[in-house]
This record gives C-alpha cells, sequence and structure tokens, in this order.
C-alpha cells in the first residue's frame, strides 16, 4: 500500500564539502529514490554516507555548516529554500549516535516531544506515544529517566521519538549498531511493517548487508563522496557482504592471563551475579547479550575501572589496553598524529606513519582528530592502544562503523596479538563474526554461558533465542 | 505529564505544591525567629526527604559540607559573640547569647540548603518545565530549563568517562607546573568540552528534525493531577508558617 502523500527523494549534482576539508564529502550525487522504496547505502567508512542522510534531512547547511552545490527535493520543494522543521514533518532521521538525540529527561516525554511541536491533540499524542514504545519493545521503560538507559535502549528510543512523527522518509544511520541481535530483528520486522503498511520510504546507512537483505533492498554504494554502484539485493550479496574471515591455525598457550572468580555486580538492580572465567594467552574470547545485560560494565571491572560487589578479578599483568565504545573520550590531542605521541614506545615519525598506514588512517596525521568519522575515530584509539603491546586487550565494540575491510584489518590486529601471546575479549553485537573470530564465547544476561561459539549459540537456540544464532543473521553453521 | 504510579511523597505532589513547600520553608528559615520553629522545619525537610524516597545516605552525602559549614557557622558565632551570660569562661568566652545566635545560623544555613536539595532531588525536571508552560512562560524557554539538566548529568558522566579513559592509557594530570596545569586542562577539560559542543549539535539536529520551534504554540503537557500528598504537604507547610508567625508576634524563641 503506497501512501497518497508519498515523496519522491530526488539529489541532482549534490556536492557538499565542510570548510575544514579540502575534499567534498559528496561530489556529484545524482539519483531519485522512489516513494515507498527500500534503499540501503553503503561503502567505505568515511565515504560520505551520513553527510548525504543529514542534507537529504534538511540539516545542511541551515544547521551543520558546509558549502553546496546542487539540489535535493522532497517531492517538489527543495531542501536547501525549505525550513529544516519543515522538512521534518516528512522526513524523520535518526542519527548514529542515538545517545546524543536524546532531548528530555524521561522516555515517555522524549517520544511525545516530536508530536507535541506538531500541535497534535493529547489523545493523539497518547495514541502515538503507545505504538512508538511497543513498535521497539520498550513499553516497560515508559517511566524511565532517559539518562538510566543502556545504549543499545537508548537507540530504540531515539527510533521510537522519531516514529512517532509518523514521517514519510526514514533515514536510519546504523541503526543497528548498538543493538543486540534480537533488538536488530525486531528493528528490521518493524521496518517490513512500515514500508508495507504505511508505504514509508526507508534510506538506511549500514555496513552489515545481510541483515538487511530481508528488507530487498536497492543498494547505493558510495566511494570517497562519489556515488559509484547502484545494485538490486540480489546482485550485490555474493560481493559486498563480505566472508567473515575464519580463525585459521591458531595456539592456545596454557598460561593464565586472567581469571575472574564469582563476580557479582549491581547497579540499582543486580547485573552480573556470580560469574566465573579465566583468559589464557592466545585466546581471543567474544562477549554478547542483550542490551544493558552488563557487557561493557564487565570490561570496565576487567580494567579496575569499578569494584565488584562480590568475587575477585586477578590479573597476571598490568599491561592492559582498553579501546572504550565511544571513542571521542579516548582522544586528547589536537593532531591524529599527536594522539599516538601520548604515550606510545615510538618517537619515530616514520614509525607514526607506519602505524596511520596499518590502520587505514594514511594521510590523515595533521587532522584534527575529532574532525574524523566515527569509524575512523575508533581505528585511531584501535591503534593508540594496540602498539603500546599490551599483554590483555579489552575491545568495546569495535566494529561499529567498519567496512568489510576494515573489519577485515581490525580481526587481523587481534589475532597477530594473540598470535604474540596477547589475550583479547571482545564485546560485540556481530554474531556471524564471532562465529570465526572467538575462541571462547561469553554470553552475559542474569544468567552467564561460557563455551565454544558453536555449544553457546547451541544452547542460546535451545533457551529460545535464536537471534544470537549467526543463521538468523545469513551465516552458516 | 504526571507523577507515576510507584512515586510517593513529595515526587508525587504537583510541581506548584513543591515551589509552595520550598518557598515556605526558606520563608520560615529567614523570617522566622523561633529555634524551634527552625528545628521543626528541619526535622520536616528530613522526614520528608524519607517519605519521598530519597536514601537517607546520598542525602546526607550531599549535604555533608553544607552540614560541616553549619558546624563552623555555629563556632564561629558562638565564639565571636560576647554578650549574654558566660557557659564556659576559661580561655574561650562562650555566653548562652552566642551558642542561641549560633544555633539560630547554623539552622537557618541548613534549612535553606536542605530544602533546596530537597526540592532538585524530588522535583521531575520534565513536569515543572511543563507546568511553567501551563503558566503561560514560552515553551521554548520552558526546555531551555530541561536541556540545563539534561547536561547536569551528562557532563558529570563525561568527565568520569574521560578520566577513566586516561587511566587506561596511563595519562596522570599534574598540577604542580604550569606545564602540568595546561595539559590536564587540554586533557580533561576539552575532550569534556568537545563531547558537550557535539551533544549540542546533536541535539539541536533532534529538535529541528522533531519540529521544535514550527508553530509558535505546542501541545500543552497534561494538567497535573492534586494528590493526597498535596494536601498533607501543603497543610504542614500552613501550620509551620503559621507557627513561624505567632512566634514572631509573641516574641518566642
Amino acid at each position: 500500500m503506497r501512501s497518497s502523500s508519498a515523496f519522491d527523494v530526488t539529489l541532482d549534482g549534490l556536492r557538499i564539502r565542510y570548510p575544514d576539508r579540502d575534499r567534498p564529502a559528496l561530489d556529484g550525487v545524482t539519483e531519485t529514490i522512489a516513494a515507498g522504496e527500500t534503499v540501503v547505502i553503503t561503502g567505505a567508512s568515511g565515504c560520505g554516507k551520513s553527510t548525504l542522510c543529514r542534507a537529504i534531512g534538511g540539516f545542511v547547511p541551515e544547521l551543520i555548516p558546509a558549502d553546496v552545490e546542487g539540489e535535493i527535493l522532497i517531492g517538489k520543494d527543495s531542501v536547501w529554500t525549505t525550513d529544516s522543521a519543515r522538512i521534518a514533518q516528512r522526513v524523520g532521521y535518526v542519527q548514529q549516535d542515538a545517545d546524543a538525540q536524546i532531548c528530555t529527561l524521561r522516555v515517555e516525554r522524549e517520544v511525545a516531544f516530536g508530536p507535541e511541536n506538531l500541535c497534535l491533540p493529547r489523545g493523539e499524542i497518547d495514541r502515538r506515544v503507545d505504538e512508538g514504545l511497543s513498535a521497539v519493545g520498550i513499553e516497560h521503560l515508559r517511566n524511565r529517566e532517559t539518562t538510566e538507559l543502556s545504549g543499545g535502549e537508548k537507540q530504540r528510543l531515539a527510533i521510537a521519538s522519531i516514529l512517532a512523527m509518523q514521517p514519510q522518509v526514514l533515514l536510519l544511520d546504523e541503526p543497528t549498531a548498538n543493538l543486540d541481535p534480537e533488538g536488530a530483528r525486531s528493528l528490521f520486522d518493524l521496518l517490513r511493517r512500515l514500508r508495507t503498511e504505511r508505504g514509508t520510504t526507508l534510506v538506511i546507512v549500514e555496513h552489515r548487508l545481510c541483515p538487511v537483505l530481508g528488507l530487498e533492498p536497492r543498494f547505493l554504494v558510495l566511494d570517497r563522496g562519489r556515488l559509484v554502484g547502484r545494485h538490486a539485493g540480489e546482485h550485490i550479496a555474493p560481493r559486498a557482504v563480505g566472508t567473515t574471515p575464519t580463525n585459521g591455525e591458531r595456539t592456545l598457550r596454557s598460561e593464565r592471563l586472567l581469571s575472574v572468580e564469582r563476580l557479582s555486580f549491581a547497579y540499582d538492580a543486580p547485573l552480573l551475579s556470580d560469574l566465573t572465567f579465566e583468559v589464557r594467552r592466545g585466546e581471543i574470547v567474544g562477549v554478547i547479550g542483550p542490551n544493558g545485560g552488563g557487557k561493557t560494565t564487565l570490561l570496565r571491572l576487567i580494567a579496575g575501572l569499578a569494584e565488584p560487589d562480590r568475587g575477585r578479578i586477578d590479573r597476571e599483568s598490568d599491561a592492559l589496553g582498553f579501546a572504550f565504545q565511544h571513542p571521542h573520550h579516548q582522544i586528547f590531542e589536537r593532531t591524529v598524529r599527536g594522539e599516538l605521541l601520548i604515550d606510545g614506545p615510538e618517537r619515530d615519525a616514520g614509525e607514526i606513519e607506519d602505524w596511520l598506514e596499518e590502520g587505514r588512517l594514511g594521510g590523515l596525521g595533521g587532522v584534527p582528530p575529532l574532525s574524523l568519522s566515527l569509524g575512523e575515530q575508533r581505528r585511531l584509539t584501535l591503534v593508540a592502544t594496540v602498539r603500546r603491546r599490551p599483554d590483555l586487550l579489552l575491545l568495546d565494540e569495535p566494529f561499529i562503523g567498519q567496512d568489510v575491510r576494515n573489519v577485515a584489518w581490525i580481526v587481523s590486529r587481534i589475532r597477530a596479538h594473540c598470535d604474540a601471546g596477547g589475550a583479547a575479549i571482545v564485546v560485540t553485537h556481530d554474531i556471524p563474526l564471532l562465529r570465526t573470530l572467538a575462541d571462547r564465547l561469553l554470553f552475559v544476561d542474569h544468567e552467564s554461558i561460557l563455551g565454544s561459539p558453536s555449544d553457546v549459540f547451541d544452547r542460546l537456540r535451545a533457551a529460545g533465542r535464536d537471534a544470537f544464532h549467526p543463521e538468523a543473521w545469513g551465516a552458516g553453521g | 505529564m504526571s507523577s507515576h504510579a510507584t512515586d510517593r511523597g513529595l515526587r508525587s505532589a504537583t510541581p506548584l505544591t513543591n515551589l509552595i513547600v520550598l518557598g515556605g520553608l526558606v520563608g520560615v528559615a529567614i523570617a522566622s525567629p523561633s529555634l524551634a520553629v527552625r528545628g521543626a522545619a528541619l526535622a520536616g525537610v528530613l522526614g520528608l526527604a524519607a517519605w519521598s524516597g530519597v536514601r537517607a545516605r546520598t542525602f546526607l552525602r550531599r549535604l555533608r559540607f553544607v552540614i560541616l559549614f553549619a558546624v563552623v557557622l555555629f563556632v564561629a558565632q558562638a565564639l565571636s559573640i560576647r554578650e549574654g551570660v558566660p557557659w564556659i569562661d576559661r580561655g574561650v568566652h562562650i555566653t548562652d547569647i552566642g551558642l542561641l545566635a549560633g544555633a539560630a545560623m547554623a539552622l537557618r544555613f541548613l534549612v535553606i540548603l536542605a530544602s533546596s536539595f530537597l526540592f532538585v532531588s524530588v522535583v521531575d525536571p520534565d513536569r515543572l518545565a511543563g507546568a511553567f508552560i501551563r503558566w503561560g512562560v514560552p515553551y521554548r524557554y520552558g526546555y531551555l530549563l530541561i536541556l540545563s539538566l539534561r547536561f547536569v548529568p551528562f557532563f558529570q558522566r563525561e568527565l568520569q568517562i574521560v578520566r577513566e579513559a586516561q587511566t587506561v592509557r596511563g595519562i596522570r594530570p599534574s598540577i604542580r607546573s604550569v606545564r602540568g596545569i595546561r595539559r590536564a586542562i587540554r586533557y580533561t577539560f576539552v575532550p569534556v568540552l568537545v563531547s558537550g559542543l557535539m551533544r549540542v549539535e546533536s541535539i539541536a539536529l533532534s529538535m529541528n528534525g522533531r519540529c521544535f520551534g514550527l508553530h509558535r504554540r505546542r501541545t500543552a503537557p497534561r494538567a497535573e493531577r492534586v494528590h493526597a500528598a498535596d494536601i498533607v504537604v501543603l497543610g504542614w507547610i500552613g501550620i509551620l508558617v503559621g507557627l513561624s508567625i505567632v512566634a514572631a508576634r509573641g516574641g518566642w524563641i
């Protein structure tokens, strides 16, 4: 069913250049996205995907200064000459960092915020709040404070608050990046319903292409700001979805690096309970679990940034590297190069450039780190972490915002680190990747499960949590 | 927008009731000459905090510097006033008037600060802003309040995370030299500030992206319902203010 008030989105010779960059973020993009169509925008990190979303949403250059050329039409209206708040009545934009877009203090108020701005009657607002919350499965959080939510819960809230606006065009910038597999699956179910029942046009920025294939989208491929490919789903799948690198022959050593014994921790409610495991040198332990289940807290406890309520954590080495979930917290210097000079062992400029090249950040040494894309910032903090040669590497969602090649690089770095006698604990929602990357998996929820990846996946499936099984995401068993 | 089923005490009362209670307590602390009335006001604040589900430990931790300063005020007053009947006159000179004046000053200070802390602890800023909007304050100013309060926990959390990030990278900012201070500022405040600016940009996009400011008016928040808690605390504050007036007229101490 196509909505009678549906709009085509037309891009004509779109060129956008930010003031602090020489190269345009988008360069001559021409495309028409038909009303009711589902389009996935993909491409390497920093290729202009988020900029495209922000431009269609009417935020560039009104709120984000940039030089713009060309045209964007929503229906017949140019976004350059239409107030962005008016564009917002037709186009909803879910940002990459969901936490940053929450502007009220209670979940219910956040969802009601948009409809209230539209001056809708109170009864209609209540109906939309109910619908938005139930669509993303967070009715139970209705009265919670927004500051108390986990990353995934905030992402669901951000989506619910946009859904309550009932936009005809929905822009989603990496919507599953912080969602657990169950949340991601229910989101895609929801998007499918929006498309078929309301005729909503969906424009999704996504690196992980397997999960979106079920939406039967058309793919637009960007490369350094240029639109270099248009593909139907069945054509892009074998090439761009990518295959997960296998773990190959790896040697685990018997020497213990970390011992966690009967660990318990609670905030207001119990989070981790009686958790016991060891990590040996050479080992890669993957940590999975639902949003708010305690994965990041576990890493913080291991790093000594929080104290357990009960139990003990023994580290055989203090050489520990921890790459946080949000990279900007770990960026201190004015330039990318300066960032690597803070605490690394090398002082030679050549070695620094080698590290930047390896982290696929070549040529960005003199750039302010905070002007990098999220994916680039994440690789920078990863490089800064691994070059200190820690024994134990703690990585919190290292694959968010990374394209297939960058994922392969990060995987190779983790393996090289462990092959050299270190160990790594990797928190991620990328289940298919963990199937081949991890030696052991730890599922963290009210009850934890520890074992080989296949064992843990099978036990989760038997417990009815098959969204945590790789087959649910198109990866064979 | 209203209180929730799990809310109790002042948390379930309307923002207007909370404002009246705050105003009444501050008025009593400033105007009442009676130590007994001020003491009753302080006991009332502590009782209301417990009734409203504010943890005693949290409340006292927040007030620890206030309590310490109140003690300092008490001692300073007691030591500095010479008039009155001496209670201690060996080395230090402490009189009954000095003790009463010290107690009055300390109680006034404690009641004002404790009632303000209680107000901040129990009043939902969303509901308060909603109340302002219903009373005719332009909604943009109402949301200014909410956004300001949204940034308080944000900055607290960011500061903690940045410190943790410094810890895991082995950065130990020192303020023992000019260079150290500059480094500490750059490595602590700059990341927090940058986070704040990024957050401001994202929130601006988010608000604009949900039509904030599109119309001169927006749907008014739902009117607050009056609960039993409103009647109880308004009754109590009325009695306290009444006692305060009687005490002032009767010259009670």
